[in-house]
């Protein structure tokens, strides 16, 4: 047996065009960092209008590359990039969420006395990295996206240096992100080996015996998919599989690795918080959703036997409605009787996570045509969901002041009649992230139970729906305390500054346009299946 | 003009509302000023929903909805905004635009904290109302549907009695689980058939009836059954029915009785009966027997209560019993006075919620034991209350009789037996039977109102608080008129009401009764013969 390594080197195909987005948001995000490292403390203005504009830029380019991702011309560096219409809507979801964090965050900036260039600059690069693990066609490539994402975030997590409670929650951040990063990479490395890849060479002269050639295992997700039924050692595969499973699993802060969440939530600041539920999570599932979806297809066999292709694609889907499942019931029976806003928020995150899986389910489970349906209604739950959280977490910054000092529910009490601007538009975030029809999050849930349905899983949308149900009793919760229940402490309303203002106008819109109007956006969303970009044949 | 009549109805109120507040913010705003802004517009909201009745008699005749609105809405998943009416929502609508005027009108005093806010709250409410009525879109339906019930658990949860916060979140709580099984429900049917167009649904099973297959079919009902079970609310699913009615304010209690209550039933006749009608003939049994149990339970537990506002309230519980009987009886009298005696509730018992809200703004307490004798302050009060009491027990010529006497007469006429197996045993249950029991809640409603009435009202006063109280003001007999005036009116000559909703009932009777070939209820009626 010869055994040879054939690695086929060849230039890679350089495409700056389809890097464009990445490429604007570094550049800005270096400008950033050299604008605060020259100016001085004052300038938080500056570095807050700078990473906008970057933001605003990054968008347009986007949104100009939207009509390409329709063509041919969708690969490039290699294949480790793709351009489809799943990593680009992806990719404005990451934005959206940078800019009203970069909103949000201004008021408390100021408040903590916080070097503000450096926050933006790591939220900058965080954002860089959430949209290299959606554009990224290579296990590689999309760990790479991740770790940059991980690491500005555990930055963020600890931002206020002087507060206990930030540094643990950085501390359990960096220790169980790392732990399941570990995962990650120990998942990409089976894989690798698992797709080890046996072909039978020509015989060299006519006599010999033919020849088989091991060829190198892959990281690259279409040739994975290629490799998936003749890979020389299945059950790596599936164990690959599984690690990577458990990997992408405590990004979504899905249940059961889940447990990291509502400490790192509650002692991250406010504004972080905001971030985290909503940008690392999205990333997460378009990590997620990509390697599963097209690295571990359903591949018939040929012969009688079922091949190891369907019997992945049945293992980890069955893992997956599990998953789902577990994460919707954990989050939100265990988020009833959270006495503190933002552990309740991180909880009801974990929860979210898991309606967002219910639609991954079905888009395992759909054919090509419908998989694209499927996708673009995760994405435009998960879209909803950044709206509707972020919205819900810049009034809950401006409550808490400063230290984050008033964030648990009793605080709350009664404050409805005295800020009415501050806990009508509370109340409408919570009831759309409860689900109530005329906002954002009961489209989303209506898109993602419908798709689950399709596909004929009825029990999962009727425990789906039972945890709805569960939900109300703590989203309605915090909206009794507001309104109904007499202030026992001091409470002078705060007055709103402009750019939380503009934070709320911008969600309220958001969240009422997703609810009336869906039709547009989840279009765009759709506009063609993900399409493998292969770069090894 | 005619295709934007209800876009305008649904948007009247809700502009009202916008009113309110923006007046809320200008400097010379007083609170005084809110309620009659709102029933500025409430009461023109009344007047242009008069126009309906401008529609050709014999409203729905040959399936035809009456100012319809059809535009795309949600384009890809095929979600319409259509709008119209028929006989039968035609005077739902109607009734709801009468009670939002006259319960903003007995709040005029009763509310004396968060003017604005409450007032928007009614007049969205009523927008949602009217919404849920009108939609022949299944989403837009549930939209409307859940939208009513934000504004009315804020009623109760702001404005409400001592125990408020329990009752708001019992009462968001039980609608919100029923609605959202609804909600799978919807998306199920949009997956069945593409499209959340009520009409077009409709259509397609009428081409077709094996569209749906029985399974899926038996669940759809379960699931739109279950919603609407909880708000009519049958028994055992009323529970929170007294909660939430005892602890709101008056006009939250007379909404809620008045117009919430019916879009259960409306929503069994509109959505359970012509989507799966084998489905509703095989469940009838169960509905029947509920009813009943609900008619005489309600009754009973009406009776001993020491609260006249929980009394109310658990007559509710039997009067709602009557409608659902009326409407399984599957014969056009029946059905008819199932639609009659929804009006009839609505009228009768939000005239006996303000009436308690009267006295209870003038003594701060609803004990029947607090009470006695007030027929000598109150003269004017006491005969008003005698009055709506004997149109709610089902007195002669008044309105709740017809009602009662319709239901009651198609289901002796049924003929059906109902067939119920327990293990390998039948049991069998006549409809006359049935009637009988439904009948005996009939004398339970006159024992439980007449005795209140006694204890309340005559007799010597007992309290020494009671001998100065004051009667009625103008204010109160004017917003009580046009109840009573109903009361007479529809219990005299009931014809220009049920000659408008006749065919529209008989469209959804023709649907339930047709093809009667397959399942337990055929099967039993032919045994029958």
């Amino acid at each position: 047996m010869n055994l040879s390594f054939a690695i086929p080197l060849s230039a890679p195909d350089v495409n700056f065009r389809l890097l464009l987005p990445e490429l604007i948001l570094s550049v800005t995000g270096v400008v950033v960092m050299l604008v605060d490292a020259f100016t001085g403390r004052s300038q938080r203005r500056a570095t807050a209008t700078l990473s906008l504009a970057g933001l605003a830029a990054t968008a347009w380019a986007t949104l100009w590359l939207w009509p390409s991702a329709q063509g041919a011309d969708t690969r490039a560096w290699g294949g480790m990039i793709v351009l489809d219409p799943m990593r680009l809507s992806f990719t404005l979801v990451f934005l959206i969420v940078a800019a009203l964090t970069v909103l949000i965050s201004a008021i408390w900036v100021e408040w903590e006395g916080l070097p503000a260039g450096e926050f933006h600059t790591l939220l900058l690069f965080a954002t860089v990295g959430m949209m290299l693990m959606a554009s990224g066609n290579d296990l590689v490539m999309i760990f790479l996206g991740l770790e940059i994402l991980s690491i500005a975030t555990y930055v963020m997590a600890g931002f206020r240096k002087n507060d206990l409670r930030s540094n643990e929650s950085s501390l359990k951040y960096f220790i169980l992100g790392s732990f399941s990063s570990a995962f990650l990479l120990y998942g990409i490395a089976l894989v690798y080996g698992a797709t080890a890849h046996e072909v039978s060479a020509q015989p060299q002269a006519s006599g010999a015996l033919a020849q088989h050639v091991i060829l190198a295992g892959t990281t690259n997700i279409s040739a994975i998919a290629e490799r998936v039924n003749d890979g020389l050692y299945p059950p790596l595969l599936f164990a690959g599989a599984a690690m990577l499973m458990i990997g992408f699993g405590f990004k979504i802060a899905s249940a059961p690795f889940h447990v990291w969440t509502p400490d790192v939530y509650e002692g991250a600041p406010t504004p972080v918080t905001a971030f985290m539920a909503a940008g690392p999570k999205a990333a997460g599932f378009a990590a997620f959703m990509r390697v599963f979806l097209l690295a571990f297809p359903f591949v018939a066999a040929s012969g009688q036997m079922r091949s190891t292709g369907a019997q992945l694609h049945d293992a980890w889907l069955g893992a997956l409605w599990i998953l789902a499942v577990l994460t919707m019931t954990v989050g939100n029976v265990v988020a009833l009787v959270q006495t503190n806003v933002k552990r309740m928020l991180a909880y009801s995150s974990i929860a979210h996570a898991g309606y967002a899986l219910v639609g991954f389910v079905a888009a395992g489970a759909a054919d090509s045509a419908h998989q694209t349906d499927a996708v673009a209604a995760v994405v435009f739950y998960l879209l909803a969901y950044a709206v509707m959280n972020l919205g819900a977490f810049a009034v809950v910054t401006l409550i808490a002041r400063s230290g984050d000092r008033r964030t648990d529910i009793e605080d709350y009490r009664g404050i409805g009649f005295d800020s009415p601007a501050l806990s009508l538009t509370l109340s409408l975030f919570l009831l759309s992230l409860l689900g109530v029809p005329l906002t954002a999050g009961f489209m989303g849930k209506v898109m993602v139970f419908s798709q689950a349905l399709g596909e004929g899983y009825k029990w999962l949308v009727v425990i789906g729906v039972l945890n709805t149900a569960i939900s109300v009793y703590y989203y309605l919760g915090l909206i009794v305390v507001m309104f109904f229940r007499e202030r026992t402490t001091e409470w002078r309303a705060p007055r709103i500054p402009t750019t939380l203002a503009v934070v709320l106008v911008l969600t309220v819109a958001g969240v009422i346009y997703l609810g009336l109007f869906p039709g547009r956006v989840i279009n765009a969303f759709r506009a063609v299946q993900p399409i493998a970009v292969s770069s090894l044949r | 003009m005619q295709q934007y009549l209800l876009t305008i109805l649904i948007l009247l109120p809700a502009v009202g509302a916008l009113a309110v507040g923006l007046h809320g913010s200008a400097p010379y705003a007083r609170a005084q000023h809110y309620r009659w802004i709102a029933l500025g517009f409430s009461a023109l909201t009344f007047a242009v929903s008069l126009l309906l009745l401008g529609a050709p008699v014999g409203l729905g005749a040959g399936g035809t909805f009456h100012f319809v609105q059809d535009l795309p809405w949600v384009e890809s998943v095929g979600a319409h905004y259509h709008l119209g009416v028929d006989g039968i929502s035609l005077w739902l609508v109607l009734l709801t635009t009468l009670l939002v005027p006259v319960s903003i009108l007995s709040s005029w005093t009763a509310i004396e904290k968060r003017e604005l806010a409450f007032y928007a709250s009614m007049l969205v409410m009523e927008s949602a109302m009217i919404g849920v009525f009108v939609s022949l879109d299944l989403l837009l339906f549930y939209l409307f549907f859940e939208a009513s019930l934000v504004p009315m658990f804020f009623l109760i949860g702001v404005w409400g009695g001592d125990r408020k916060l329990y009752a708001a979140i019992k009462f968001f709580i039980y609608t919100a689980v029923g609605s959202l099984l609804m909600l799978a429900g919807i998306i199920a049917l949009w997956y069945a058939f593409g499209t959340f167009d009520y009409a077009q649904i409709l259509a397609a099973l009428q081409a077709d009836p094996h569209r749906l297959t029985a399974e899926w079919a038996f669940w759809l009902f379960l699931a739109f059954a279950f919603a609407f079970s909880i708000k009519i609310p049958l028994f055992p699913l009323h529970t929170w029915l007294p909660d939430a009615h005892t602890e709101a304010p008056t006009a939250g209690s007379v909404i809620l009785a008045g117009v919430l209550l019916k879009m259960g039933t409306y929503g069994l006749l509109r959505f359970n009966f012509a989507l799966f009608p084998e489905q509703a003939r095989n469940f009838a049994p169960l509905f029947v027997v509920l009813a009943v149990i609900g008619i005489i339970y309600g009754a009973l537990v009406a009776m001993v209560q020491p609260d006249v506002k929980r009394l109310v309230a658990y007559s509710s519980v039997s009067h709602m019993g009557f409608v659902v009987l009326g409407m399984f009886s599957f014969t056009e009298w029946g059905m008819q006075g199932a639609l009659y005696q929804m009006l009839n509730h609505g009228v009768s018992t939000g005239a006996l919620f303000l009436l308690v809200g009267m006295i209870y703004e003038r003594r701060h307490t609803r004990q029947i034991a607090d009470f006695g004798g007030l027929s000598k302050p109150m003269p004017l009060f006491a005969t008003l209350f005698v009055f709506t009491a004997l149109s709610s027990v089902g007195l002669p010529l008044l309105n709740g009789f017809v009602g009662e006497f319709l239901i009651m007469f198609g289901t002796w006429n049924t003929g059906f037996v109902y067939l119920f197996w327990v293990g390998e045993r039948a049991f069998h249950l006549n409809t006359w039977v049935v009637t009988m029991l439904a009948a005996t809640g009939v004398i339970w409603a006159a024992v439980y109102m007449l005795w209140m009435l006694q204890r309340v009202l005559f007799g010597r006063v007992t309290n020494e608080k009671n001998r100065r109280l004051a009667d009625l003001n103008w204010r109160e007999i004017g917003l009580l008129l046009p109840l009573l005036a109903l009361m007479v009116f529809m219990g005299a000559y009931p014809r220009p009401f049920l000659e408008r909703s006749r065919a529209s009932i008989e469209q959804v009777r023709a649907r339930v009764v047709a093809g009667e070939t397959q399942g337990v209820f055929s099967a039993a009626a032919q045994e029958s013969k």
